[in-house]
Protein backbone atom coordinates (compact mmCIF):
# COMPACT_ATOMS: atom_id res chain seq x y z
CA UNK A 1 0.00 0.00 0.00
CA UNK A 2 1.26 3.46 -0.86
CA UNK A 3 0.86 6.39 1.50
CA UNK A 4 -1.82 8.13 -0.57
CA UNK A 5 -3.87 4.95 -0.55
CA UNK A 6 -3.33 4.74 3.21
CA UNK A 7 -4.73 8.24 3.77
CA UNK A 8 -7.64 7.39 1.46
CA UNK A 9 -8.34 4.19 3.40
CA UNK A 10 -8.16 6.01 6.74
CA UNK A 11 -10.57 8.68 5.47
CA UNK A 12 -13.01 6.03 4.25
CA UNK A 13 -12.83 3.73 7.29
CA UNK A 14 -13.10 6.55 9.80
CA UNK A 15 -15.91 8.33 8.00
CA UNK A 16 -17.88 10.49 10.43
CA UNK A 17 -15.21 10.30 13.14
CA UNK A 18 -12.79 12.81 11.65
CA UNK A 19 -13.43 16.53 11.80
CA UNK A 20 -10.92 17.21 9.06
CA UNK A 21 -7.62 16.10 7.55
CA UNK A 22 -4.62 18.30 6.88
CA UNK A 23 -1.90 17.10 4.49
CA UNK A 24 0.88 19.73 4.47
CA UNK A 25 3.18 17.38 2.53
CA UNK A 26 3.16 13.84 1.18
CA UNK A 27 4.86 12.39 4.23
CA UNK A 28 2.76 14.12 6.90
CA UNK A 29 -0.98 13.87 7.67
CA UNK A 30 -2.87 15.42 10.57
CA UNK A 31 -6.27 14.03 11.59
CA UNK A 32 -8.49 16.32 13.65
CA UNK A 33 -10.57 14.16 15.97
CA UNK A 34 -13.23 14.96 18.57
CA UNK A 35 -12.20 13.58 22.00
CA UNK A 36 -15.23 11.23 21.96
CA UNK A 37 -13.72 9.36 19.00
CA UNK A 38 -10.08 9.57 20.08
CA UNK A 39 -9.81 6.06 21.53
CA UNK A 40 -11.44 4.47 18.51
CA UNK A 41 -9.24 6.34 16.02
CA UNK A 42 -6.07 5.52 17.96
CA UNK A 43 -6.99 1.85 18.19
CA UNK A 44 -7.70 1.79 14.48
CA UNK A 45 -4.30 3.31 13.60
CA UNK A 46 -2.42 0.97 15.93
CA UNK A 47 -4.17 -2.07 14.49
CA UNK A 48 -3.47 -0.80 10.98
CA UNK A 49 0.25 -1.10 11.80
CA UNK A 50 1.06 2.40 13.00
CA UNK A 51 3.99 2.67 15.40
CA UNK A 52 3.32 5.25 18.10
CA UNK A 53 6.44 7.40 18.01
CA UNK A 54 5.27 9.57 20.87
CA UNK A 55 2.51 11.96 21.90
CA UNK A 56 2.69 15.70 22.48
CA UNK A 57 0.59 17.85 24.79
CA UNK A 58 0.17 21.54 23.98
CA UNK A 59 -1.53 23.96 26.36
CA UNK A 60 -4.09 26.26 24.71
CA UNK A 61 -6.43 28.70 26.39
CA UNK A 62 -9.50 26.44 26.77
CA UNK A 63 -8.07 22.99 26.30
CA UNK A 64 -4.93 20.86 26.22
CA UNK A 65 -4.25 19.68 22.73
CA UNK A 66 -3.09 16.05 22.65
CA UNK A 67 -1.26 14.81 19.57
CA UNK A 68 -0.51 11.13 18.95
CA UNK A 69 2.15 10.64 16.28
CA UNK A 70 1.96 7.33 14.39
CA UNK A 71 4.74 6.35 11.99
CA UNK A 72 3.87 4.04 9.12
CA UNK A 73 7.49 3.15 8.47
CA UNK A 74 7.15 1.14 5.29
CA UNK A 75 5.10 3.93 3.65
CA UNK A 76 7.21 6.89 4.79
CA UNK A 77 4.38 8.82 6.40
CA UNK A 78 3.68 10.16 9.89
CA UNK A 79 -0.02 10.33 10.75
CA UNK A 80 -0.82 12.56 13.70
CA UNK A 81 -4.08 12.39 15.62
CA UNK A 82 -5.00 15.80 16.99
CA UNK A 83 -7.52 15.79 19.77
CA UNK A 84 -8.38 18.03 22.71
CA UNK A 85 -8.96 17.63 26.44
CA UNK A 86 -11.19 20.51 27.51
CA UNK A 87 -10.60 22.46 30.71
CA UNK A 88 -11.46 22.39 33.55
CA UNK A 89 -11.85 18.54 33.63
CA UNK A 90 -9.07 17.92 31.07
CA UNK A 91 -10.22 14.33 30.65
CA UNK A 92 -9.61 12.05 27.70
CA UNK A 93 -9.64 8.29 27.04
CA UNK A 94 -6.31 6.58 27.58
CA UNK A 95 -4.64 4.84 24.66
CA UNK A 96 -2.41 2.84 27.02
CA UNK A 97 -5.37 0.51 27.64
CA UNK A 98 -4.94 -0.63 24.02
CA UNK A 99 -1.13 -1.15 24.00
CA UNK A 100 1.67 -0.57 26.51
CA UNK A 101 3.71 1.67 24.20
CA UNK A 102 1.50 4.63 25.18
CA UNK A 103 1.85 4.10 28.93
CA UNK A 104 4.82 6.31 29.76
CA UNK A 105 4.01 9.23 27.51
CA UNK A 106 0.48 9.49 28.95
CA UNK A 107 1.86 9.43 32.47
CA UNK A 108 4.25 12.18 31.42
CA UNK A 109 1.42 14.36 30.07
CA UNK A 110 -0.55 13.70 33.23
CA UNK A 111 2.40 14.94 35.29
CA UNK A 112 3.42 17.97 33.30
CA UNK A 113 0.13 19.20 31.83
CA UNK A 114 -2.49 17.66 34.08
CA UNK A 115 -4.30 15.64 31.43
CA UNK A 116 -6.42 12.95 33.08
CA UNK A 117 -6.39 9.75 31.05
CA UNK A 118 -9.49 7.65 31.68
CA UNK A 119 -8.88 3.91 32.16
CA UNK A 120 -5.10 4.22 32.12
CA UNK A 121 -3.67 1.02 33.66
CA UNK A 122 -1.41 2.92 36.05
CA UNK A 123 -1.66 6.71 36.10
CA UNK A 124 1.11 7.42 38.59
CA UNK A 125 3.87 10.00 38.65
CA UNK A 126 6.65 9.41 36.14
CA UNK A 127 8.49 12.71 35.66
CA UNK A 128 7.76 14.79 38.74
CA UNK A 129 9.07 13.87 42.13
CA UNK A 130 6.74 12.32 44.67
CA UNK A 131 6.68 15.44 46.84
CA UNK A 132 5.72 17.80 44.01
CA UNK A 133 2.64 19.85 44.89
CA UNK A 134 -0.68 18.37 43.67
CA UNK A 135 -2.44 20.31 40.94
CA UNK A 136 0.63 22.29 39.83
CA UNK A 137 1.53 21.57 36.23
CA UNK A 138 4.89 22.96 35.08
CA UNK A 139 4.25 22.81 31.32
CA UNK A 140 1.02 24.81 31.49
CA UNK A 141 1.16 28.38 30.22
CA UNK A 142 -0.01 29.83 33.53
CA UNK A 143 2.73 28.08 35.51
CA UNK A 144 4.87 30.49 37.54
CA UNK A 145 8.01 29.42 39.39
CA UNK B 1 9.82 -18.97 47.96
CA UNK B 2 10.99 -15.74 49.53
CA UNK B 3 10.59 -12.79 47.22
CA UNK B 4 13.38 -10.22 47.28
CA UNK B 5 13.27 -6.75 45.82
CA UNK B 6 16.50 -5.50 44.27
CA UNK B 7 16.63 -1.78 43.62
CA UNK B 8 18.97 -0.82 40.78
CA UNK B 9 19.85 2.85 40.51
CA UNK B 10 18.67 5.56 40.56
CA UNK B 11 21.74 7.58 39.90
CA UNK B 12 23.85 6.99 36.91
CA UNK B 13 27.33 8.31 37.61
CA UNK B 14 29.03 7.96 34.21
CA UNK B 15 26.62 8.02 31.31
CA UNK B 16 23.28 9.68 30.59
CA UNK B 17 19.76 8.70 31.57
CA UNK B 18 19.53 7.86 35.23
CA UNK B 19 17.02 5.11 35.76
CA UNK B 20 15.77 3.13 38.64
CA UNK B 21 14.79 -0.50 38.33
CA UNK B 22 13.14 -2.59 40.95
CA UNK B 23 13.70 -6.24 40.25
CA UNK B 24 11.61 -8.74 42.17
CA UNK B 25 13.39 -12.04 42.41
CA UNK B 26 12.59 -15.44 43.80
CA UNK B 27 15.87 -17.25 44.25
CA UNK B 28 17.78 -16.56 41.06
CA UNK B 29 14.73 -15.93 38.85
CA UNK B 30 13.39 -12.46 38.11
CA UNK B 31 9.62 -12.59 38.57
CA UNK B 32 8.64 -8.94 38.15
CA UNK B 33 10.22 -5.62 37.34
CA UNK B 34 9.37 -1.97 37.69
CA UNK B 35 11.12 0.98 36.13
CA UNK B 36 11.22 4.61 37.20
CA UNK B 37 12.88 7.41 35.30
CA UNK B 38 13.32 11.17 35.44
CA UNK B 39 15.97 11.50 38.09
CA UNK B 40 17.64 13.99 35.82
CA UNK B 41 14.71 15.90 34.32
CA UNK B 42 16.09 19.22 33.12
CA UNK B 43 12.99 20.66 31.45
CA UNK B 44 14.67 20.86 28.04
CA UNK B 45 11.30 21.22 26.28
CA UNK B 46 10.36 24.19 28.42
CA UNK B 47 13.83 25.76 28.07
CA UNK B 48 13.58 25.41 24.31
CA UNK B 49 10.46 27.61 24.27
CA UNK B 50 12.58 30.47 25.62
CA UNK B 51 15.23 30.23 22.89
CA UNK B 52 15.22 31.39 19.27
CA UNK B 53 15.02 28.80 16.50
CA UNK B 54 18.76 29.25 15.85
CA UNK B 55 19.73 28.66 19.45
CA UNK B 56 17.74 25.46 19.93
CA UNK B 57 20.29 23.11 18.21
CA UNK B 58 22.88 24.02 20.85
CA UNK B 59 20.43 23.19 23.61
CA UNK B 60 19.22 19.87 22.21
CA UNK B 61 22.81 18.79 21.46
CA UNK B 62 23.34 18.88 25.19
CA UNK B 63 20.48 16.48 25.97
CA UNK B 64 22.97 13.66 25.71
CA UNK B 65 26.74 13.36 25.69
CA UNK B 66 26.76 10.51 23.19
CA UNK B 67 23.80 11.44 20.97
CA UNK B 68 24.88 15.03 20.49
CA UNK B 69 24.40 14.77 16.73
CA UNK B 70 21.06 13.00 16.45
CA UNK B 71 19.01 15.43 18.56
CA UNK B 72 19.99 18.52 16.57
CA UNK B 73 19.70 16.34 13.45
CA UNK B 74 16.06 15.50 14.24
CA UNK B 75 15.41 19.13 15.16
CA UNK B 76 16.77 20.52 11.88
CA UNK B 77 14.73 17.87 10.05
CA UNK B 78 11.64 19.15 11.87
CA UNK B 79 12.54 22.72 10.91
CA UNK B 80 13.07 21.67 7.28
CA UNK B 81 9.59 20.13 7.43
CA UNK B 82 8.09 23.25 9.02
CA UNK B 83 9.74 25.63 6.55
CA UNK B 84 9.35 23.32 3.55
CA UNK B 85 13.01 23.71 2.56
CA UNK B 86 15.64 21.40 1.15
CA UNK B 87 19.20 22.21 2.34
CA UNK B 88 22.13 22.23 -0.15
CA UNK B 89 23.73 18.91 -1.15
CA UNK B 90 27.02 19.49 0.62
CA UNK B 91 25.27 20.41 3.86
CA UNK B 92 23.34 17.15 3.70
CA UNK B 93 26.55 15.17 3.27
CA UNK B 94 28.18 16.87 6.25
CA UNK B 95 25.05 16.20 8.34
CA UNK B 96 25.15 12.53 7.32
CA UNK B 97 28.86 12.15 8.10
CA UNK B 98 28.49 13.42 11.65
CA UNK B 99 25.37 11.30 12.21
CA UNK B 100 27.30 8.19 11.17
CA UNK B 101 30.50 8.99 13.07
CA UNK B 102 28.32 9.24 16.14
CA UNK B 103 26.74 5.86 15.45
CA UNK B 104 30.16 4.21 15.08
CA UNK B 105 31.58 5.55 18.32
CA UNK B 106 28.35 4.94 20.22
CA UNK B 107 28.04 1.30 19.08
CA UNK B 108 31.68 0.63 19.92
CA UNK B 109 31.24 2.25 23.32
CA UNK B 110 28.34 -0.13 23.93
CA UNK B 111 30.32 -3.15 22.73
CA UNK B 112 33.13 -2.28 25.14
CA UNK B 113 30.75 -1.94 28.07
CA UNK B 114 29.01 -5.19 27.16
CA UNK B 115 32.39 -6.87 27.22
CA UNK B 116 33.06 -5.47 30.66
CA UNK B 117 29.65 -6.65 31.92
CA UNK B 118 30.28 -10.24 30.94
CA UNK B 119 33.79 -10.21 32.39
CA UNK B 120 35.80 -9.64 29.23
CA UNK B 121 37.80 -6.66 30.33
CA UNK B 122 40.25 -7.06 27.46
CA UNK B 123 37.33 -6.51 25.06
CA UNK B 124 36.46 -3.37 26.95
CA UNK B 125 39.99 -1.97 26.60
CA UNK B 126 40.53 -2.97 22.99
CA UNK B 127 37.16 -1.84 21.67
CA UNK B 128 37.52 1.57 23.23
CA UNK B 129 40.86 1.77 21.51
CA UNK B 130 39.21 1.09 18.11
CA UNK B 131 36.71 3.83 18.95
CA UNK B 132 39.45 6.39 19.46
CA UNK B 133 40.22 7.07 15.75
CA UNK B 134 36.56 8.12 15.28
CA UNK B 135 36.81 10.59 18.14
CA UNK B 136 40.01 11.86 16.54
CA UNK B 137 38.08 12.55 13.32
CA UNK B 138 35.47 14.46 15.31
CA UNK B 139 38.18 16.44 17.01
CA UNK B 140 40.10 17.60 13.98
CA UNK B 141 36.97 18.35 11.93
CA UNK B 142 34.86 20.08 14.57
CA UNK B 143 37.30 20.96 17.33
CA UNK B 144 35.58 18.68 19.85
CA UNK B 145 35.63 14.96 20.53
CA UNK B 146 31.95 15.31 21.36
CA UNK B 147 29.42 18.13 20.94
CA UNK B 148 30.31 18.88 17.33
CA UNK B 149 27.51 21.50 17.04
CA UNK B 150 27.56 21.24 13.28
CA UNK B 151 23.80 21.34 12.75
CA UNK B 152 22.00 24.53 11.86
CA UNK B 153 18.52 25.32 10.55
CA UNK B 154 18.89 25.35 6.75
CA UNK B 155 22.32 23.73 6.61
CA UNK B 156 25.46 23.24 8.67
CA UNK B 157 27.69 25.63 10.60
CA UNK B 158 30.98 24.56 9.08
CA UNK B 159 32.31 22.53 6.21
CA UNK B 160 34.73 19.61 6.19
CA UNK B 161 37.67 20.81 4.04
CA UNK B 162 38.97 18.49 1.29
CA UNK B 163 42.47 18.52 2.84
CA UNK B 164 41.11 16.54 5.78
CA UNK B 165 39.63 13.72 3.66
CA UNK B 166 42.80 11.56 3.49
CA UNK B 167 43.20 11.72 7.27
CA UNK B 168 39.53 10.78 7.77
CA UNK B 169 39.90 7.82 5.41
CA UNK B 170 43.02 6.61 7.24
CA UNK B 171 41.26 6.79 10.61
CA UNK B 172 38.24 4.93 9.21
CA UNK B 173 40.52 2.14 7.96
CA UNK B 174 42.06 1.85 11.39
CA UNK B 175 38.65 1.59 13.04
CA UNK B 176 37.30 -0.83 10.45
CA UNK B 177 40.17 -3.29 10.87
CA UNK B 178 39.61 -3.41 14.63
CA UNK B 179 35.83 -3.71 14.35
CA UNK B 180 36.09 -6.56 11.84
CA UNK B 181 38.46 -8.44 14.10
CA UNK B 182 36.09 -7.93 17.02
CA UNK B 183 33.12 -9.09 14.95
CA UNK B 184 34.87 -12.31 13.99
CA UNK B 185 36.05 -12.86 17.55
CA UNK B 186 32.45 -12.53 18.80
CA UNK B 187 31.22 -15.04 16.23
CA UNK B 188 34.06 -17.43 17.08
CA UNK B 189 33.89 -17.40 20.86
CA UNK B 190 31.90 -20.29 22.36
CA UNK B 191 31.61 -18.53 25.73
CA UNK B 192 30.02 -15.45 24.16
CA UNK B 193 27.55 -17.71 22.35
CA UNK B 194 26.66 -19.47 25.62
CA UNK B 195 26.39 -16.17 27.40
CA UNK B 196 24.34 -14.15 24.87
CA UNK B 197 22.27 -16.61 22.84
CA UNK B 198 18.69 -17.11 23.95
CA UNK B 199 19.11 -14.58 26.75
CA UNK B 200 16.50 -11.84 27.26
CA UNK B 201 14.48 -12.66 24.17
CA UNK B 202 12.19 -9.82 23.09
CA UNK B 203 9.52 -11.27 20.82
CA UNK B 204 8.52 -9.46 17.66
CA UNK B 205 5.00 -8.95 19.08
CA UNK B 206 6.36 -7.30 22.23
CA UNK B 207 8.74 -5.18 20.17
CA UNK B 208 5.69 -3.86 18.29
CA UNK B 209 3.46 -3.44 21.34
CA UNK B 210 6.10 -1.42 23.19
CA UNK B 211 6.75 0.70 20.06
CA UNK B 212 10.46 -0.08 20.27
CA UNK B 213 12.91 1.16 17.69
CA UNK B 214 16.56 0.95 16.72
CA UNK B 215 18.82 -2.06 17.37
CA UNK B 216 16.32 -3.25 20.01
CA UNK B 217 13.61 -3.59 17.35
CA UNK B 218 15.94 -4.68 14.55
CA UNK B 219 17.31 -7.42 16.80
CA UNK B 220 13.74 -8.70 17.09
CA UNK B 221 13.15 -8.93 13.36
CA UNK B 222 11.50 -5.56 12.71
CA UNK B 223 13.07 -4.02 9.60
CA UNK B 224 12.59 -0.41 10.70
CA UNK B 225 15.21 2.27 10.33
CA UNK B 226 14.37 5.96 9.85
CA UNK B 227 17.34 6.34 7.50
CA UNK B 228 15.69 3.89 5.09
CA UNK B 229 12.02 4.55 5.84
CA UNK B 230 12.12 8.32 5.56
CA UNK B 231 15.44 8.96 3.85
CA UNK B 232 16.61 12.32 5.13
CA UNK B 233 19.95 14.06 4.43
CA UNK B 234 21.94 11.90 1.96
CA UNK B 235 20.81 8.43 3.01
CA UNK B 236 18.93 7.98 -0.28
CA UNK B 237 22.03 8.52 -2.43
CA UNK B 238 24.47 6.20 -0.64
CA UNK B 239 24.46 2.43 -0.76
CA UNK B 240 23.94 0.70 2.59
CA UNK B 241 21.83 -2.03 4.20
CA UNK B 242 19.36 -2.15 7.08
CA UNK B 243 20.68 -4.81 9.46
CA UNK B 244 18.02 -7.13 10.87
CA UNK B 245 18.33 -10.23 13.04
CA UNK B 246 15.27 -12.23 14.03
CA UNK B 247 16.27 -13.96 17.27
CA UNK B 248 15.44 -11.09 19.66
CA UNK B 249 18.12 -12.13 22.18
CA UNK B 250 21.18 -10.24 23.40
CA UNK B 251 23.30 -11.90 20.71
CA UNK B 252 21.03 -10.55 17.96
CA UNK B 253 21.26 -7.03 19.35
CA UNK B 254 25.05 -7.33 19.57
CA UNK B 255 25.34 -8.50 15.97
CA UNK B 256 23.01 -5.73 14.77
CA UNK B 257 25.22 -3.12 16.42
CA UNK B 258 28.51 -4.54 15.16
CA UNK B 259 27.28 -5.00 11.60
CA UNK B 260 25.77 -1.51 11.65
CA UNK B 261 29.13 -0.08 12.66
CA UNK B 262 30.65 -1.54 9.51
CA UNK B 263 27.74 -0.18 7.43
CA UNK B 264 28.30 3.27 8.93
CA UNK B 265 31.96 3.23 7.96
CA UNK B 266 30.81 2.37 4.43
CA UNK B 267 28.37 5.33 4.44
CA UNK B 268 31.00 7.84 5.60
CA UNK B 269 33.43 6.66 2.88
CA UNK B 270 30.77 7.10 0.19
CA UNK B 271 29.87 10.56 1.47
CA UNK B 272 33.53 11.59 1.18
CA UNK B 273 33.68 10.18 -2.37
CA UNK B 274 30.48 11.89 -3.51
CA UNK B 275 30.84 15.31 -1.90
CA UNK B 276 31.27 18.19 -4.33
CA UNK B 277 32.16 21.77 -3.39
CA UNK B 278 29.13 24.00 -2.93
CA UNK B 279 27.16 26.12 -0.48
CA UNK B 280 26.59 24.70 3.00
CA UNK B 281 23.54 26.65 4.14
CA UNK B 282 20.37 28.36 2.99
CA UNK B 283 19.32 31.86 3.92
CA UNK B 284 16.40 31.50 6.34
CA UNK B 285 13.97 34.38 6.68
CA UNK B 286 11.14 34.65 9.18
CA UNK B 287 9.66 31.40 10.40
CA UNK B 288 5.93 31.29 9.59
CA UNK B 289 3.32 29.85 11.99
CA UNK B 290 3.01 26.10 11.56
CA UNK B 291 4.30 22.78 12.79
CA UNK B 292 6.99 20.35 11.79
CA UNK B 293 7.91 16.77 12.60
CA UNK B 294 11.45 15.54 12.26
CA UNK B 295 12.98 12.23 13.12
CA UNK B 296 16.47 10.86 12.82
CA UNK B 297 18.03 7.47 13.44
CA UNK B 298 20.13 7.78 16.56
CA UNK B 299 22.51 4.95 17.54
CA UNK B 300 19.81 3.67 19.90
CA UNK B 301 16.80 4.16 17.62
CA UNK B 302 14.49 6.87 16.42
CA UNK B 303 14.83 10.36 17.87
CA UNK B 304 11.59 12.25 17.36
CA UNK B 305 11.10 16.03 17.47
CA UNK B 306 7.90 18.02 17.06
CA UNK B 307 8.18 21.80 16.69
CA UNK B 308 5.33 24.30 16.59
CA UNK B 309 5.87 27.88 15.58
CA UNK B 310 3.52 30.75 16.42
CA UNK B 311 5.09 33.06 13.82
CA UNK B 312 7.55 34.46 16.33
CA UNK B 313 11.30 33.79 16.49
CA UNK B 314 10.97 30.97 19.04
CA UNK B 315 9.06 27.68 19.22
CA UNK B 316 5.76 27.74 21.13
CA UNK B 317 6.08 23.99 21.70
CA UNK B 318 8.99 21.67 21.17
CA UNK B 319 8.53 18.00 21.98
CA UNK B 320 11.57 15.73 22.20
CA UNK B 321 11.43 11.95 22.42
CA UNK B 322 14.69 10.06 22.78
CA UNK B 323 14.91 6.41 21.68
CA UNK B 324 15.52 4.95 25.14
CA UNK B 325 12.10 6.28 26.17
CA UNK B 326 10.45 3.56 24.07
CA UNK B 327 13.18 0.91 24.42
CA UNK B 328 13.62 0.87 28.19
CA UNK B 329 9.99 -0.13 29.03
CA UNK B 330 10.36 -3.24 26.83
CA UNK B 331 12.77 -4.49 29.50
CA UNK B 332 9.66 -5.47 31.44
CA UNK B 333 8.75 -7.83 28.61
CA UNK B 334 12.06 -9.67 28.34
CA UNK B 335 13.52 -9.75 31.85
CA UNK B 336 10.77 -11.76 33.52
CA UNK B 337 11.89 -15.35 33.88
CA UNK B 338 15.54 -14.46 33.39
CA UNK B 339 18.32 -15.36 35.78
CA UNK B 340 19.53 -12.59 38.04
CA UNK B 341 23.06 -12.96 36.62
CA UNK B 342 21.64 -12.17 33.18
CA UNK B 343 19.35 -9.30 34.23
CA UNK B 344 22.15 -6.75 34.07
CA UNK B 345 23.13 -7.95 30.64
CA UNK B 346 19.54 -7.68 29.41
CA UNK B 347 19.21 -4.09 30.58
CA UNK B 348 22.56 -3.37 28.99
CA UNK B 349 21.34 -4.82 25.71
CA UNK B 350 18.15 -2.74 25.75
CA UNK B 351 19.76 0.44 26.86
CA UNK B 352 23.46 0.68 26.25
CA UNK B 353 23.89 3.57 28.68
CA UNK B 354 23.74 1.37 31.67
CA UNK B 355 26.11 1.79 34.52
CA UNK B 356 23.63 2.22 37.32
CA UNK B 357 24.94 -1.12 38.42
CA UNK B 358 27.71 0.73 40.19
CA UNK B 359 25.06 1.77 42.66
CA UNK B 360 23.20 -1.46 43.14
CA UNK B 361 22.04 -2.72 46.50
CA UNK B 362 20.09 -5.89 47.10
CA UNK B 363 17.60 -5.43 49.93
CA UNK B 364 15.77 -8.16 51.74
CA UNK B 365 12.09 -7.78 50.83
CA UNK B 366 10.78 -8.28 54.37
CA UNK B 367 13.44 -6.84 56.65
CA UNK B 368 14.75 -4.09 54.36
CA UNK B 369 18.29 -5.23 55.12
CA UNK B 370 20.98 -4.79 52.53
CA UNK B 371 22.31 -8.19 51.46
CA UNK B 372 24.53 -7.24 48.53
CA UNK B 373 25.57 -3.95 47.11
CA UNK B 374 28.05 -1.99 45.05
CA UNK B 375 29.54 -4.06 42.30
CA UNK B 376 27.72 -7.19 43.37
CA UNK B 377 25.51 -7.59 40.33
CA UNK B 378 28.29 -6.98 37.82
CA UNK B 379 30.35 -9.54 39.67
CA UNK B 380 27.45 -11.97 39.55
CA UNK B 381 27.30 -11.43 35.80
CA UNK B 382 31.05 -11.89 35.37
CA UNK B 383 31.07 -14.99 37.56
CA UNK B 384 28.61 -16.71 35.30
CA UNK B 385 31.06 -16.29 32.41
CA UNK B 386 33.86 -17.76 34.52
CA UNK B 387 31.62 -20.68 35.47
CA UNK B 388 30.84 -21.34 31.82
CA UNK B 389 34.54 -21.14 30.94
CA UNK B 390 35.37 -23.73 33.58
CA UNK B 391 32.58 -26.03 32.44
CA UNK B 392 33.73 -25.76 28.84
CA UNK B 393 37.30 -26.76 29.68
CA UNK B 394 36.21 -29.91 31.37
Amino acid sequence: MQRDELVEKITKDLDGKLESIDRPSGKRAYLFVHPDHSLEVNRYLYELGGRLATATGVDSRDYIEVLYHYCFDSMNIVVTVKTRAFKPEVEIDSVAQVFPGAEWIEREMHDLLGVKFKNHPRLERLILSDDWEEGVYPYRRDYKK
Amino acid sequence: MKRTMIPVGPYHPILEEPEYYQLYVEGEKVVDADIRISYNHRGIEKLSEGLTFDQVPFLVARICGICCACHPFAYVNAMDDLLGIDPPERAKYVRTIFGELERIHSHLLWAGLAGHFIGYNTVFMWVWRYREPILDICEFTSGNRNHYDVYKVGGVRFDIPEEQFPAIRAKLDECEAGTKMLYEAVLDDPIIHLRLKGIGVLSKEDAIAYSTHGPTARGSGLPIDVRADEPYASYDVVDWNVIVHDEGDVMAKTLVRLEETLESIKIVRQCLDNMRPGPIELEIGDVPPGEGIGHAEAPRGETFHYVRSGGDNHPVRHKVRAPSYVNVPSFKANVIGAELADAMLITAANDPCYSCTERVAAVDWKTGETVAKGRGLIELCQEKTKRLKRALKR
